[in-house]
């Protein structure tokens, strides 16, 4: 029995989506429980960061100034750990650097960004240019909205794509390398907080020292 | 107990040791079983409540039981054990009632009487709450090392499940069949046969307050008319006092690891007090202790509060299972989280 003015699930008979608890098929006294048992003193790690690598964090400058920044391809040549070396290939927008994690390992990207939701997605990849499978999702987001002060918030989250566990394309790879990426998806939730670590750093002392976020090399 | 684990020498170097060299309890008459509040219950869901998820059994003590009465049959043992000299001897007495018999005054003075000793220091603790029995430890062991005197006797006296959770209202409420009462009594002297090897205490001021104590409508615990007393926590504060004591027992009791150089995993028995299944279950994860290695006596006794502690530790240790030379780490946290406490014992009073 509904109380609502809008057809919800109308399209599906009654209690045939196992698994949705809503307050007409579960009131408080019977939810309240359910949630309890899933509170915990602590959560194994696969739980918290299996198929999906969230990380976030609170930067004081501003949020426009941020994006801004992270929306420059280039500026993963800075608060990223290894990659290095951003030129722009021959397709546009394409860039091509070297992810010093492996030898002599290119990595391809192309960002593609929003401003009016400051969104910021890179479409990466290591040794080819063609298929760009890995993704890294970020959202910039006004921490006067989130947390009431100046600010940035911001979101970034890697999902675990299949390729990860297997290197859909060996060819392309450098003779000899011991290494793929995807073997150092355990670590990418220490990996990511440490590079968003070095984000702030550093966008944290350019905003306390009068510097645009964005440096003028980047312009 | 799988591993030996090494901890460092006790803390506070120049300090002379203070052990817990033994322990009693008592739980008062015959165990009441679930049905006696079920028969009450507003409906069937409420029983299965999981934050309040029932015991087997609980203990109920009589309403002509005082907190002295439990404190002189929990100490028979120890009489028995160690002497009566010993007891009579006492040089400190520090005792913890859930539900004091005159509220104006704790139950101290009256145990010593009662015992036959004239301690130089009688301290009634209150704010320890769940924890007191570690707190306890905490001052005896400070005044044992820092005065003359060798012996202290700690008292944890539970007694408000007979009297409070059995009112005609109280008892109808989900949480009326969790609680139990029972007393755990502690024996410490200034040697090294069992040492205490760390503790801490810890006072969280911005939880204070959080946990009530209220007859249900207007009137003051005090004045006269109706309505049952009872402690209370709002819907709301239930969670957040959960998540809280998800966080602040293993806080503790990982501070006292670290301090004396072992890992949660390598703890060979952790006792806790005993609120709830689920606190049970979270705060052995969070050690990376297996359950067996987490015992309680919450099916048996609910949850005894303050007493919870050194009841489970003599259950343990009469039953064999606490190895001496082995650590033990007890922890707990109080009323809605304002105060927490843990410590460490190198056992020494195996049965």
């Amino acid at each position: 029995m509904t109380t609502s003015s809008l057809p919800a699930l109308s399209d599906i008979p009654e209690d045939e989506v196992p698994g949705v608890l809503r307050i007409e098929n579960s009131d408080k006294d019977a939810t309240t429980p359910i949630i309890m048992d899933m509170l915990r003193s602590v959560y194994p790690h696969d739980q918290i960061f299996g198929e999906y690598c969230p990380v976030q964090a609170y930067i004081e400058a501003p949020p426009e100034d941020v994006y801004e920044y992270l929306a420059d391809t280039r500026s993963l040549e800075e608060w990223t750990y290894s990659l290095r070396g951003f030129v722009e290939s021959e397709e546009p927008g394409l860039w091509l650097a070297y992810d010093r994690l492996g030898p002599e390992t290119k990595i391809f990207t192309r960002t593609v960004a929003h401003k009016d939701a400051m969104t910021v997605d890179y479409h990466c990849a290591w040794d080819q240019g063609q298929h760009l499978w890995m993704i890294y999702l970020l959202r910039v987001i006004d921490a006067q909205v989130v947390f009431n002060k100046p600010g940035s918030v911001v979101l970034w989250v890697n999902c675990k794509h299949p390729f990860y566990d297997e290197n859909p394309y060996p060819e392309t790879a450098p003779a000899k390398r011991p290494v793929w990426v995807g073997d150092f998806w355990e670590m990418f939730s220490a990996g990511h907080q440490l590079e968003m670590d070095n984000l702030k750093a550093i966008c944290e002392y350019r905003a306390a020292h009068g510097l645009p976020i964005k440096p003028d090399w980047m312009k | 107990m799988i591993n030996s684990a090494t901890p460092a020498e006790p803390d506070a170097p120049g300090l002379p040791t203070v052990s817990l060299v033994d322990v009693a309890s008592y739980l008062p008459g015959a165990p009441i079983g679930t049905e006696y509040f079920t028969q009450y219950s507003r409906s069937d869901r409420m029983a299965k409540n999981v934050m309040f998820r029932s015991p087997k059994a609980r203990h109920h003590v009589d309403r002509d039981e005082t907190a002295v009465d439990m404190v002189e049959r929990a100490v028979a043992p120890l009489i028995e054990r160690h002497g009566a000299q010993t007891i009579t001897g006492i040089d400190v007495l520090l005792t913890h009632t859930q539900l004091p018999d005159n509220p104006v005054m704790g139950c101290g003075p009256e145990v010593a009487r009662r015992l036959g000793m004239r301690p130089k220091h009688v301290i009634d603790m209150h704010n320890g709450g769940c924890a007191a029995f570690v707190h306890m430890m905490a001052m005896a062991r400070m005044i044992l090392q820092t005065t003359d005197a060798r012996t202290a006797l700690i008292a944890a006296s539970q007694n408000c499940a007979g009297p409070v959770f059995t009112q005609p209202d109280i008892r109808k409420l989900a949480q009326a069949p969790v609680p139990g009462d029972g007393c755990g009594v502690g024996l410490l002297v200034k040697n090294d046969s069992a040492p205490i090897l760390d503790i801490e205490c810890r006072t969280y001021p911005e939880f204070a307050g959080d946990m009530e104590f209220s007859t249900n409508g207007e009137r003051k615990y005090w004045e006269p008319g109706e309505g049952e007393g009872c402690v209370s926590f709002t819907e709301s504060k239930i969670t957040k006092v959960f998540a809280r004591g998800n966080r602040l027992v293993p806080e503790v009791a990982l501070a006292v690891c670290d301090r004396i150089g072992v890992k949660g995993r390598d703890i060979d028995t952790f006792i806790t007090n005993q609120p709830n299944r689920l606190f049970l279950r979270n705060w052995h994860d969070a050690l990376e202790l297996p359950a067996q290695r987490h015992p309680d006596t919450f099916d048996q006794c609910g949850n005894l509060f303050a007493a919870g502690i050194p009841v489970t530790l003599d259950v343990e240790n009469r039953a064999g299972r606490l190895r001496n030379g082995s650590v033990v780490l007890l922890s707990a946290f109080a009323h809605a989280g304002d105060f927490a406490g843990a410590a460490a014992i190198r056992w020494g009073a195996a049965r």
